[in-house]
């Protein structure tokens, strides 16, 4: 609210962030361990005397240099520059707390640069030990860049100390910072390994590649034990609220999926190359084993996300950039009026449609697109009547956890139902009670943001009265996905009512 | 008080820390990108002469190009990180508002930077078309500074802000400020002549290897710098005149500092411009950096002399945090020792 939204209703900044994230959070830590990988390799090349080997870890290089400095970098530039105008206020809190660790992360990529065009352009001309002592520095550097903007990514997940005390190294030693640094230096040197396995398919066929083959799948195995062990480790740090909060994301049921199968493939594969047979290794196989890893830093990254939600700094922030010791000053002022980019400063009858817009836009839109493809609002609302979806928005957060509350007054509350309900879906707004009295108003309020009518008959055709009302009482127990229904008994009465008649009507 | 600007946050260092800061590193951006854009277009300009010496010329500057892209993206962080620091609620604010042309930038610089190693790789590929990947970058980093001046520009005008009410989408551009398109080819001609200067200073580098590329490279480098500074003598008097009367009175002995900022850079520039007419790379080289410092204060001073009225650092708060900035500086100076000793050895190995 600090800020203004760089609105594009169908599009949603948060799928821009997304897919510039998930590309260079994959590259930035392959550049960690792959400067590792080249380092051992090299050894090794020189250890056996293997000119195939060093030939390769010249070529390998030179790739290297190409994939993280191209592409590398400029995602890196990419990914601050869409924070900045997606999270403008989370951005300007990262960047003022953490400037000295982003300076020294600058340091540190400066000196990768230096190091790594020096490593490529001298690889043959240079004295063995000078040449790996500029491979060490390399990675090096690239490893403290991880340990740098590790601190950062984690405080926004479990700022720590930093909340009370306003410290920087309470906010950077967060109590994720170590399984992290651990998880994703496993992470680092498994993408590495998975990298190399599709350098070592332009080798021809032979001892070398083989070797190199074995080498990779063996580099892979390795950092994939190590990082089911961190990520354990770091699954069992996430702070409690944190965890409790994403477990009831849909979202992150979906991650959680893809990054299993990933998992199950990449160590297949890597067994394979490994145990069974070096030769059977492929350009089609190194690239699935690639896609494999490209999945599971896309899924790591969406866990991560989806368990810092409601929040973009946990219990500072809300994604949609309002402070959470905001909330309770704006629910009594207002929150137009306190809004510095709101196009309308109060709402009224007079313009609940253009007021709600805003609401939307300041408040919504961080998350939700319409008619978009990333969690589009319209196709989430489209069964909520105005009484329904206004009396959602007052439990919004309670209801779902991994959202942020409604911050506003109760005018603007209606305001934005109306929004929704009239300005999205076109449909008039009531001008009094809904018809079926409290049962239907009860049902309207409570069951059609995940239902329609229609579909709660089909499920409950031929219950009778006596068994709605019984499962009214443990709605979890019919589905897990499902929140139990906090109304008292005579709500409890009046929607089994509602429900049996309108069972009864539809035979 | 403009009421769309957005609350500061609390500064991690006092203001003039951060901006000694800003200062230091903005103009080694400015050197890393002048560098590129020259090498770029010299390297075009070359390539189309089409002479067999012209075309060496021209191969050698492709292998220089994508080392300058990496150091300029590199070298660009720290200001903008420092400006992002001490004028965030401008900057951000001005980047929303923009956000399709600024999200544009890096895009931009990938292509750019591809395009770069294909030119570089494929030098030697048939001749009608090969001089499209370089013109495809070189187009490319002039649209990366019409959007790095947009921003700047519009960072300095929250008066023309609120049309984002009529425009959300993050489409706006300031080109109705009259400062706009004067700044733009300020810097864009100041650019290509520092770009100039600098193929002829890696000329005379290379002289001792290639003797006849690395005097081409001079002549062609110090042509381009002598007739574009000329040219910036003029495009420097229309910009200061673009400036809003009040600020542009500060340059002209309303205050003694950007009085005697802008007598010292326009002395400089006649030097630099002297010594690039007599074929003295060397002098002219050690007269030019000191130059674009001077232009960056300059800078500096007409951005604090528009903001004055909406923004400025007495109104920020401050809780310094001395441990970090120490550990910052020692690592700088460590990265830095690290890259001298890397270069030395580099050097030593013939690389």
């Amino acid at each position: 609210m600090n800020y203004p939204v760089w609105y594009r209703p169908g599009l949603g900044g948060g799928l821009v962030i997304a897919v510039i994230a998930i590309i260079h959070v994959f590259i930035a830590h392959f550049a960690v361990g792959g400067g590792l990988y080249l380092v051992f390799a090299e050894r090794k090349g020189l250890g056996e005397r293997s000119p195939g080997i060093l030939a390769f870890t010249k070529v390998h290089a030179r790739f290297f240099l190409l994939v993280t400095m191209v592409a590398g970098g400029m995602t890196g530039v990419g990914i601050w520059f869409a924070i900045s105008v997606v999270q403008p206020a989370a951005t300007s809190i990262l960047i003022h707390v953490f400037v000295f660790a982003w300076g020294a992360e600058w340091v540190c990529f400066l000196v990768e640069i230096v190091a790594l065009f020096i490593y490529v352009h001298t690889f043959g001309r240079m004295d063995d030990r000078t040449h790996l002592a500029i491979g060490w520095l390399y990675f090096g550097t690239a490893w403290l860049s991880l340990f740098l903007i590790n601190g950062i990514l984690d405080f926004m997940l479990a700022p720590g100390g930093w909340v009370a005390n306003g410290s920087f190294w309470a906010g950077f030693f967060n109590p994720l910072f170590w399984p992290s640094l651990a998880f994703r230096t496993a992470l680092a040197g498994l993408l590495a390994g998975v990298y190399a396995f599709l350098t070592t398919t332009f080798l021809d066929a032979g001892a070398t590649r083989t070797a190199m083959t074995r080498f990779s799948g063996g580099w892979v195995l390795a950092s994939y034990g190590g990082a089911l062990l961190a990520g354990l480790w770091y699954a069992l740090a996430v702070p409690g609220p944190a965890r409790g909060a994403s477990l009831a994301s849909p979202t992150l049921h979906r991650a959680l999926q893809a990054g299993f199968w990933a998992l199950v493939a990449l160590g297949l594969l890597a067994l394979a190359f490994v145990l069974a047979r070096p030769s059977s290794l492929s350009r089609p196989l190194a690239f699935l084993a690639l896609l494999g890893a490209l999945v599971l830093v896309g899924a790591v990254e969406w866990l991560r996300e989806a368990a810092r939600r409601p929040y973009v700094i946990h219990g500072v922030m809300y994604a949609n950039g309002i402070l959470a010791g905001e909330v309770d000053g704006l629910n009594r002022d207002g929150f137009l009026a306190r809004a510095r980019w709101a196009g309308v400063r109060e709402a009224g009858e007079g313009n609940l449609l253009e007021a709600g817009r805003e609401l939307f836009i300041l408040q919504c839109y961080a998350c939700h697109t319409l008619h978009g493809f990333n969690n589009d609002l319209a196709a989430r609302t489209r069964n909520l009547t105005y009484p329904a979806m206004l009396a959602y928005l007052g439990t919004l957060h309670d209801r779902r956890p991994f959202m942020p509350p409604f911050a506003g007054s109760a005018e603007e509350a209606r305001a934005l139902a109306a929004f929704i309900v009239k300005g999205v879906h076109g449909r008039e707004l009531p001008a009094g009670a809904p018809e079926g009295g409290g049962g239907r108003a009860l049902f309207e309020a409570n069951c059609t943001a995940c239902h329609d009518e229609g579909l709660v008959r089909t499920r409950t055709a031929g219950w009778g009265r006596a068994r709605l009302r019984a499962a009214l009482d443990h709605l979890s127990g019919l589905n897990p996905g499902m929140t139990d229904y906090d109304g008292t008994p005579q709500d409890k009465d009046l929607l089994a009512d509602y429900l049996a008649a309108a069972e009864g009507g539809a035979r | 008080m403009n009421p769309l600007l957005p609350a500061p946050e609390t500064l991690p260092a006092a203001w003039g820390w951060l901006h000694g800061l800003l200062m230091v590193t903005f103009p080694l951006h400015l050197l890393a990108m002048n560098a590129m854009l020259g090498t770029a277009a010299l390297s075009l300009l070359a390539r189309l002469k089409g002479g067999p010496l012209d075309l060496r010329l021209a191969r050698e500057l492709a292998k220089v190009l994508p080392v300058l892209i990496a150091l300029t993206v590199n070298l660009g962080v720290p200001p903008l990180l420092f400006a992002q620091v001490l004028y965030g609620p401008l900057l951000y604010t001005s980047s929303v508002l923009m956000a399709v042309f600024w999200l544009g930038v890096p895009l931009s610089l990938l292509a750019a930077y591809c395009a770069a190693y294909l030119y570089a790789y494929r030098f030697a590929a048939p001749g009608r078309w090969g001089f499209v990947p370089i013109a495809l970058a070189l187009a490319l980093l002039f649209g990366i500074a019409f959007v790095f001046t947009g921003n700047m520009t519009l960072m300095l005008e929250p008066g023309r802000w609120s049309a984002y009410f009529g425009n959300r989408g993050g489409t706006l551009l300031d080109l109705g400020s009259p400062m706009f398109w004067p700044r733009y080819l300020h810097n864009v001609v100041g650019a290509l002549a520092v770009g100039g200067l600098f193929v002829a200073v890696w000329g005379r580098a290379r002289a001792g290897r290639e003797p006849q590329v690395g005097e081409r490279a001079v002549r062609l480098g110090l042509k381009v710098f002598t007739r574009l500074t000329l040219a910036e003598l003029l495009l420097g008097a229309g910009f200061l005149l673009s400036v809003p009367r009040p600020v542009r009175g500060l340059f002209l002995g309303g205050s003694p500092v950007a009085t005697g900022l802008l007598g010292a850079g326009a002395l400089l520039a006649i030097l630099a411009l002297a010594a690039g007419v007599r074929g003295r790379v060397i002098l002219c080289a050690g007269l030019t950096v000191p130059l674009l410092y001077l232009m960056a204060f300059m800078r500096d001073v007409l951005r604090a002399g528009i903001l004055e009225p909406v923004f400025g650092p007495e109104a920020l708060k401050v809780a310094p945090q001395t441990g970090p900035m120490v550990l910052f500086l020692a690592i700088l100076v460590a990265g830095l020792a690290v890259i001298v000793w890397m270069v030395r050895k580099s050097l030593q190995a013939g690389g």
